[in-house]
């Protein structure tokens, strides 16, 4: 994947740029926001990673831009600002998702990876079953079931489960579920989404031979199939 | 308001109230007046007909002297007969009270010894006959007759009725006039106070670009709404400033810390796992996950407490349902018993996001102090705009002494210490409740603590 990071903070920037390229991704960089602005009209970018405070212009001003112009790419918005208001106008201004300063690596590029599959799973987002392996949710019955065996699972668990399943075969941080599934943009200090997801285990794992919730070490969850 | 409710309140504004004062001020003083008026009419009235009478009877005394019983009674019969002299009335009656003079039909019932006297007399009225009132003087005769002389006065005394009655409706007018000016004026005035503190409300909700309506007149009520204006200038703008200085402190924490994290991260990808190199820079980062949730909550504390967040209607039941579910497995899987009541429709203006995480800080308190096997219940009591959230655990508590003190910065009880946290949590609630314009208050739970969010 072709990834611009328009960044002013060398150090941030640098690290950022080896990280995503170890992950096997193309990176330019530009150091301030109208450099940015000309690269991502210029370059076949496939996502931006724009810091909100850049000298010359303003990270919200160029994703307006890019968004005024037509550019559909997938824009995460580093920020360094306080919050709550913040990522509204963020994500108001185009971008599509927020991280706060600092942040782990692990988890923007969690964040990463779900934007750059937003696109591949628009048709899983509008159909009504979602299917990985021998486990299947409906959306319309709210029915969910393994290997032909029906599966009760609560309200929450059912949107915790959706969420995974559209998001299968990713990594899934902590913070990723808080604000997809609970809309919460806080961390909860207390492991209460670890909880919720060991009983989720408990519901779709535990009585089958093959584990399909995986819990990646350092960043969160994975829903997948082993090979 | 209802309409009962706005009636009510007109009766409590003072325009009205300086009505009803004047009005009675002035309803003494037209009492004062109608009492004269009637003293000064009845005297000059009075004195005038009494002199008219005194005259007659002077001139009766006198003939009296020089004529006989006979020519006396002719003299006062043709008197009586007399169209000239409108309204006068004579009676001349024997020792036994008989009439043998005169155009009074009886001798009344009469004190003797009074020189003056009133009474009535039937006095025809076209077809019908109409009671009047005489005014007459008493004359004793030769012989045991007596006589009467006196003066129709009913006409005077109808003039005098009419005249009090006519100052009577005048002053029931005014004072009607008065109470009524009085209540159109409180009216007015509360409209322009309900107005103000319409706007008032939404600004102390937080939207500090709202101004008080200002007409263009030079009125009281619009110069104190000019100069109320002109302070919500002064303190926009500094609350503007805060949130600068704010939004630039958090940069400037923000970027080394970021800087940091990304080093100690870059630094250990290239260290094998479990070298002590790398349990160093694990330790950093850890370490930068602690400033960074310090740093949030004390953002957020400064941001609430600057009051400059956008604010929607956010359903509480929703929300304090979801936190509880959020929190439950974490509870039940201490063996606490986390029990909820929660009532439905709660609705409040405010940050969703900031009110979410003032009730997890409140759950996440009770779960962290509550022993295991413990007892928490969450409740949401009331609904419509004015309800109350409460969250009661069994844990430790906190001493009364001390809840004052935990509300403030920072402030971790010596038997919090060995419990993980930033010590902001409670802070956090108080400026997220105080920003919502709620009351919070921690009480005894016997044992534990009962936390109260009143909106």
């Amino acid at each position: 994947m072709h990834i611009l990071i328009v960044e002013d903070d060398e150090v941030a920037r640098d690290y950022l740029a080896k990280a995503l390229r170890e992950a096997g991704h193309t990176v330019d960089v530009a150091g301030n926001g109208l450099e940015g602005l000309h690269m991502a009209s210029s370059i076949a970018v496939d996502l931006a990673i724009v810091d909100r405070m850049l000298p010359k212009m303003d990270g919200l001003a160029l994703v307006q831009s890019l968004r005024a112009t037509g550019r559909k790419m997938p824009v995460l918005i580093l920020s360094a600002l306080g919050d709550v208001d913040d990522r509204i106008t963020g994500l108001r201004a185009g971008g599509d998702d927020y991280l706060t300063k600092p942040y782990h690596m692990a988890e923007l590029l969690a964040r990463i990876d779900a934007l750059a599959r937003r696109g591949d799973t628009g048709n899983a987002e509008a159909s009504t079953k979602l299917k990985l392996a021998d486990l299947e949710l409906d959306r319309m019955t709210r029915r969910v079931m393994r290997n032909g065996k029906k599966i009760e699972l609560t309200a929450r668990e059912f949107q915790l489960l959706e969420f995974m399943m559209r998001h299968s075969g990713q990594v899934v941080t902590r913070t990723m579920l808080l604000e997809g599934v609970w809309d919460y943009h806080f961390d909860p200090q207390t492991n209460v989404i670890d909880v919720h997801i060991s009983r989720l285990r408990q519901a779709i794992d535990k009585d089958f031979d093959k584990p399909l919730l995986h819990t990646v070490r350092g960043a969160g969850y994975s829903l997948r199939e082993d090979e | 308001m209802g309409p009962d409710q706005r009636f009510l309140g007109v009766l409590d504004t003072s325009p009205f109230r300086i009505a009803i004062v004047y009005s009675i001020v002035f309803a003494i003083g037209a009492a004062a007046l109608i009492y004269a008026v009637d003293f000064a009419v009845s005297r000059v009235v009075d004195g005038s007909t009494d002199t008219l009478i005194e005259a007659e009877v002077q001139g009766l005394r006198e003939q009296m002297l020089v004529l006989s019983r006979s020519d006396f009674i002719e003299l006062v019969e043709q008197r009586s007969q007399d169209q000239d002299v409108r309204g006068a009335v004579y009676l001349m009656v024997d020792p036994q009270l008989r009439p043998v003079a005169g155009n009074v039909p009886a001798w009344p019932k009469i004190n003797s010894k009074e020189k003056w006297f009133l009474f009535k007399v039937q006095v025809p009225f076209g077809d019908e006959t109409r009671e009047h009132e005489m005014r007459a003087r008493y004359l004793p005769l030769a012989g045991g007759y007596q006589m009467l002389v006196g003066h129709d006065v009913q006409e005077r005394q109808d003039v005098k009725s009419l005249m009090m009655r006519g100052l009577i409706a005048a002053v029931l007018l005014t004072l009607l006039l008065g109470l009524g000016g009085g209540f159109w004026m409180g009216r007015r005035i509360l409209a322009q106070a309900g107005a103000i503190s319409a706007v008032a409300t939404q600004i102390m909700r937080g939207d500090l670009s709202q101004r008080l309506p200002v007409r263009d007149a030079d009125d009281e009520i619009n110069t104190l709404a000019r100069e109320i204006n002109t302070m919500l200038d002064k303190i926009e703008q500094l609350t503007l400033g805060m949130r600068t200085v704010l939004d630039s402190a958090a940069h400037d924490l923000r970027t080394p810390l970021n800087r940091l994290q990304a080093s100690a991260e870059g630094a250990m990808s290239s260290l094998t796992p479990g070298s002590a190199e790398r349990r160093v820079l694990e330790r950093v980062t850890a370490e930068v996950d602690r400033m960074r949730s310090t740093l949030d909550a004390l953002l957020r504390i400064a941001l609430a407490e600057t009051g400059t967040v956008a604010r929607e209607q956010v359903d509480l039941s929703e929300l304090v349902g979801s936190v509880v579910e959020l929190y439950a497995p974490v509870s039940e899987e201490r063996g606490i018993v986390l029990e909820s009541s929660v009532a439905p429709g709660a609705q409040v203006q405010g940050n969703r996001q900031l009110l979410a995480q003032a009730l997890a800080n409140l759950l996440d308190n009770a779960i962290k102090f509550t022993p295991d096997g413990g007892h928490i219940r969450v409740a949401l009591d009331g609904s419509g705009s004015a309800p109350q959230v409460i969250v009661e655990d069994n844990g430790p508590g906190i001493p009364a002494d001390k809840r004052e003190m935990v509300l403030g910065r920072r402030v971790r009880l010596d038997e919090a210490r060995n419990f993980p946290g930033s010590g902001l949590g409670l802070s956090l609630v108080a400026a997220v409740t105080k920003l919502h314009g709620a009351h919070l208050v921690l009480d005894d739970a016997g044992p534990g603590l009962k936390v109260s969010l009143k909106f």
